[in-house]
């Protein structure tokens, strides 16, 4: 049991370390009615292979999750996630983006990469999970994906075999995680920034 | 743990884990070599091949409806230039919608936007959903510009299958990217739950080891026992195995050096008794003839006038001389029980001796009955068939006549007037040939059993003591036994048992 704990406590601190170990970038935040607000580019994401392959034809996803995380901890006050399924249309010019019920056609690459790409004063986390961190330090951490599969789809496109042994379900587990993940990723941090009291 | 549950804990170790070990081998290399001919480069390529190919479709179809508005936009252009009246427009509109089916809809306008003509496709209620879009069209001149809109559509399955088929490919270039890791995570969770199972049938080995390694541990600490003397030492014999078979001879073991050592202890106890029954009868055979020849002297050389002296003189020498004549018969047997010489085994039957046994029998009742046969019926019988032992007949008739006569003498001494009984037979049973001899005496209590064969113990008052003692002795030098116990009739029951030729 002891070593079990060991074990998480490690496994936790590792993830911790590596979070706090990511590249720097300037958010603009600001805060209102309690709550963070942020503002940042990850247009950086989209290299000339991920505008290729957004350019395809094919249904294309962009997703950018950010949290809040006190210093030195694992621990996300708040995560806020958002993401966009990019269509070039064949049929006319320009590009279908759909995000979560509502549908937008954009003319450009461009104007598809402003809108799921560039973030202007999105609120992350509501106020009641700032007020009981007050004058803490904290940061936000940004992963801004290309394409990952969703886990519902990766689910129903890798499937276990109907057999009773144990090793195909444990494999199809391990190997989703490994296959449905982002073809592209970057991610990185703000500064440290205080929890206003 | 002990050494040797040690070796048993390695070699069930070893054989596990080299079997399944090697099982782990062999099937990575297995799902290696499957995942490559299921997920291979040339499926990827045919994949999006696919894609492309969809794509191309649409892509084509896109062009294609160009082309149709470009021919309906001449075919309106040149009917304007034929006849300068828009009405003219109604009929060749419906012809073009007949002509071409990605064609959904022509509107012409005005330059002012007023519609001059116009047709749509009626919409199929159990079609496909289409994806339509517009394509303009201007054509004329001057005041006669117009601007044609032509509706065409495409089935939005074909869109559709564009995206499946990219899915597909998507995910299939990414099982490709990943082949070596696949079956890898495959091989890593086989390995995994092969080592849980290399666990747990180890753990079930050690357990079932422990079982054989404790009864051997038990079966070492007995022979301990046995070397330092202890052989009253007997094991459980428990499951049938080997290891039960080990300790059923190693208890059959114990119990041979049990009976040999008592054996032997018996027989050395005799051949000191021997001795002793020598030196007795040397020390006392010596002075006998002094004084009997004394005692005839004093009562011969006496030559005074006393009658009564010379009656005290004669009853003197009489008793002398009849004491002298016991310590003779007395020395006489110590003798030849110190003269007793060992047997001479040879292959014999049994029932030979039964019968000359049986010659001796009107001898014996005589003697017992004192010059005429004492009244004791002796019935003697056995077996059919040879019952062949290795055996010293003349040592061994001495010994059943010796048990013979105790009984004849016990049936006569209970029954003086007729009815006593004896019996006496030989049997062969499991491996092992047997003389039986029991009456209907007294019978010998219990508490006795097993002092009768002791030299010098005797309950007859004329008795020496020998005659059993001399009985167990050559019954022990043939490797046999002697038992005693109670007759069904009520009196005892003496029985031989030897080794049959067979069995050894």
């Amino acid at each position: 049991m002891r070593f079990w704990l060991a074990a998480l406590f490690l496994l936790i601190a590792t993830v911790a370390y590596g979070q706090s170990q990511w590249p720097l970038r300037d958010l603009g935040v600001t805060w209102s009615r309690g709550a963070a607000k942020v503002s940042f580019s990850a247009k950086d994401l989209a290299d000339e292979r991920v505008r290729q392959e957004l350019s395809s034809g094919l249904r294309k996803r962009l997703v950018v999750t950010v949290g809040a995380h006190l210093k030195g901890s694992n621990w996300r006050m708040a995560v806020r996630q958002f993401g966009c399924d990019v269509t070039r249309d064949l049929w006319e010019d320009g590009y279908l983006v759909r995000i979560g019920d509502q549908s937008a056609r954009l003319k450009t690459l461009e104007q598809v990469l402003n809108r799921c790409l560039v973030v202007d004063g999105l609120f992350v986390g509501d106020p009641g999970g700032y007020e009981r961190q007050k004058g803490k330090d904290f940061y936000f951490a940004v992963r801004a994906e290309f394409n990952p599969i969703s886990k519902k789809q990766c689910s129903e496109l890798i499937r276990p075999t109907s057999g009773d042994d144990p090793v195909g379900p444990i494999s199809v587990n391990i190997v989703r995680r490994r296959i449905c993940r982002a073809e592209r990723a970057i991610e990185f941090r703000s500064e440290l920034l205080k929890v206003p009291e | 743990m002990s050494r040797f549950e040690r070796k048993i804990l390695f070699a069930i170790g070893l054989s596990v884990f080299l079997a399944l070990g090697g099982s782990i081998f062999l099937a990575q290399g297995a799902l290696r070599d499957v995942y490559a001919v299921g997920v291979n480069e040339r499926f990827g390529a045919e994949l999006i091949h696919g894609v492309e190919a969809r794509r191309g479709q649409l892509m084509a179809l896109r062009e294609g409806s160009d082309q149709v508005a470009d021919a309906v936009s001449l075919a309106v252009e040149a009917q304007l230039e034929k006849r300068r009246h828009a009405s003219s427009l109604q009929p060749l509109l419906r012809d073009l919608l007949e002509r071409y089916e990605v064609v959904h809809g022509i509107r012409v306008l005005d330059d002012e936007e007023r519609e001059l003509a116009s047709v749509t496709r009626e919409p199929d209620p159990l079609g496909a959903t289409m994806r339509t879009t517009t394509r303009d069209r201007e054509a004329g001149k001057g005041a006669r510009k117009v601007r044609i809109a032509v509706e065409v559509a495409v089935p939005e399955v074909y869109f559709e299958r564009l995206q499946e088929a990219g899915e597909v490919a998507d995910v299939y270039s990414r099982l490709q990217r990943q082949s070596a890791s696949v079956s890898d995570v495959y091989a890593w969770v086989f390995g995994v739950l092969v080592f849980l199972v290399i666990v747990v049938a180890f753990l079930i080995g050690a357990i079932v080891s422990r079982r054989v390694t404790r009864r051997v541990t038990v079966l070492a600490e007995a022979s301990r026992k046995v070397g330092a003397g202890d052989l009253t030492v007997s094991l459980p014999t428990g499951a049938r195995d080997e290891v039960a078979e080990l300790t059923k001879a190693f208890n059959d073991m114990v119990r041979d050096l049990r009976d040999s050592r008592t054996r032997i202890e018996y027989l050395q106890r005799i051949s000191a008794w021997q001795d002793f029954a020598r030196r007795l009868a040397h020390e006392i055979k010596n002075p006998l003839t002094p004084i009997q020849l004394a005692a005839q002297e004093m009562d011969e050389t006496y030559g005074g006038q006393d009658d009564a002296y010379r009656k005290k003189l004669e009853h003197a020498r009489a008793i002398i001389e009849e004491e002298v004549a016991t310590l003779r018969r007395l020395v006489g047997e110590f003798s030849a029980f110190a003269k007793l010489p060992r047997a001479d085994l040879s292959p014999s039957d049994l029932c030979e001796l039964i019968q000359s046994i049986e010659d001796s029998i009107p001898a014996i009742l005589e003697d017992v009955g004192g010059g005429t046969a004492a009244p004791v019926e002796v019935r003697v019988s056995c077996a059919t068939e040879p019952i062949r032992v290795r055996m010293d007949p003349m040592m061994l008739k001495r010994g059943v006549d010796n048990i013979l006569r105790n009984a004849i003498q016990a049936a006569n001494e209970a029954k003086p007037s007729g009815g006593g009984r004896v019996q006496v037979r030989a049997y062969a049973s499991e491996g092992s040939g047997f003389i039986e001899v029991r009456d209907n005496g007294p019978g010998i209590a219990q508490e006795n059993w097993d002092r009768v064969f002791d030299p010098y113990y005797t309950t007859k008052a004329e008795g020496t003591g020998l005659g059993l003692a001399i009985v167990k002795k050559v019954v022990l030098e043939h490797g046999g036994e002697v038992r005693l116990d109670r007759a069904p009739e009520g009196g005892a029951r003496f029985g031989i048992e030897l080794p049959l030729m067979e069995s050894r």
